[in-house]
């Protein structure tokens, strides 16, 4: 699995570093997240939503983004 | 200060008549109206005269005001007051971080908010405040402008006490059918800061929470020309508006739309139905709102911005959060009264060249 690795990121750039790696990758690919940023989760669920993709918080700090669109 | 291309930001400039009469007020000197004297007795009138007239214009009666000379503490005097020792506090996800801070003290419940900024309904009822309880209520949020159904909120929680949060409803509407206690901000009628108007309608359940001696209910330490001035502006303010609003509404609306439609991937925070007529909030993704707003400060347009990268604590918007609308790319705009479709045209051509430009880096 593609690990993305945003940690001390300051937002937007965890959905920015996100957004680049999905744009190689087949529909259905699931990436990890890792980012600690207090707006990461928040905005990844609005990236989510305007994008119309799948995020899911797995523990603090890591999230898994199914590409959906 | 005058108006530049394109002002904004939600602090406006005095009212030119609060400015003249606040200079005039500093040059010449005042009398303490609780004293003795001409002078004094001046300043009584001249007092009780700014209090009818604010009064008036807010729906409250004359012997329920108390004036302010610093508004936040306004939150805890209207809340606090109420609180008894088996009270719960209810309060909303969008309210004021001042009113949190108090609910973190206390038993308390916060409600959530749904996408465009309702407090929810259903989960008031299973939580059912009762006489004991104090809900913080806000009337209308500052960031983002949404207004609350406050009549549908009453019936869910009848009995509880009502503190009401108008510092940023201001005159825009009355205050809901039921309430015990109101929190204004003068400069919501763009009168000056540091003027707050808190009015106690149920003072028989009301006690002062704070240390006192005597029966003064607030600590009455305001100055009587910004209370002149205030009263001014909501005066200047109301006759504006009048005309004015329904005008702003209408350039709100295709400023919204206009973004919605030429800008890719943003999100406008609520609706504009259910929210005050200036205020648009709106995120652009891959955005950093600083970056949006000091490149919005080179073209001569000023705006606020709720994202984590301009806020002191760098913490993300609990409001924007809140409503799950992005949090990031974040940019505030207040209509001022007499702005003009060109105006806005100019704002929104500006955010598509500025907002495309910060995506290609």
């Amino acid at each position: 699995m593609i690990t993305v690795n945003s940690l001390d990121s300051r937002c937007p750039q965890p959905i920015i570093d996100t957004a680049k790696a999905l744009a190689e990758l087949e529909i259905g690919v699931v990436i990890t997240l890792l980012a600690n940023d207090p707006a990461t989760w928040p905005d990844l669920q609005a990236w989510a939503r305007m994008t119309k993709n799948l995020v899911v918080q797995v523990k603090e700090n890591v999230y898994e983004i199914t590409k959906l669109s | 200060m005058g108006r530049v291309t394109g002002n904004y930001q939600s602090e406006k400039p005095l009212h030119p008549k609060a400015c003249a009469l606040l200079a005039n007020a500093f040059d010449s000197g005042w009398g303490d109206p609780r004293k003795l004297g001409s002078s004094a007795n001046l300043a009584k009138v001249m007092r009780n005269e700014a209090l009818e007239s604010i009064a008036g214009h807010l729906g409250l009666r004359f012997d329920e005001i108390e004036v302010l000379g610093e508004p936040s503490i306004g939150h805890g005097l209207a809340i606090q007051g109420f609180l008894g020792e088996k009270s719960r506090l209810f309060y909303s996800a969008l309210d004021r971080s001042e009113v949190i801070a108090i609910a973190r003290s206390l038993t308390s419940c916060e409600i959530p908010v749904d996408k465009t900024g309702a407090i929810s309904i259903e989960k008031l009822r299973a939580n059912s405040p009762s006489k004991d309880d104090v809900f913080a209520l806000q009337l209308a949020n500052l960031e983002t402008g949404v207004l609350q159904n406050t009549e549908e909120i009453l019936k869910a929680c009848s009995g509880a006490m009502i503190a009401c949060d108008a510092t940023a409803l201001g005159a825009h509407a009355r205050l809901p059918s039921r309430w015990d206690s109101a929190l204004f901000d003068s400069r919501s009628w763009q009168g000056p800061a540091g003027l707050g108007i808190l009015a106690i309608r149920s003072a028989a359940n009301w006690r002062n929470p704070l240390p006192h001696i005597g029966a003064l209910r607030t600590p009455n330490s305001y100055s009587l020309p910004l209370l002149l001035a205030s009263a001014l502006a909501l005066d200047a303010w109301i006759d504006d508006a009048r005309t004015s609003l329904v005008n702003v509404r209408a350039l709100n609306k295709h400023l919204r739309n206009e973004i919605a439609r030429r800008i890719p991937n943003c999100d406008i925070a609520g609706e504009l139905d259910s929210s005050l007529p200036h205020i648009t909030s709106v995120s652009f993704l891959y955005c950093e709102g600083e970056e949006l707003l000091h490149a919005l400060e080179k073209l001569a347009i000023t705006v606020d911005s709720g994202s984590a990268c301009t806020a002191e604590d760098l913490q993300p918007s609990h409001v924007l959060a809140a409503m799950g609308v992005l949090t990031h790319g974040n940019i505030r705009i207040t209509l001022p009264l007499d702005v003009c479709l060109q105006e806005v045209d100019l704002l929104i051509e500006s955010l598509m060249r500025i907002v495309a430009e910060a995506r290609s880096k």
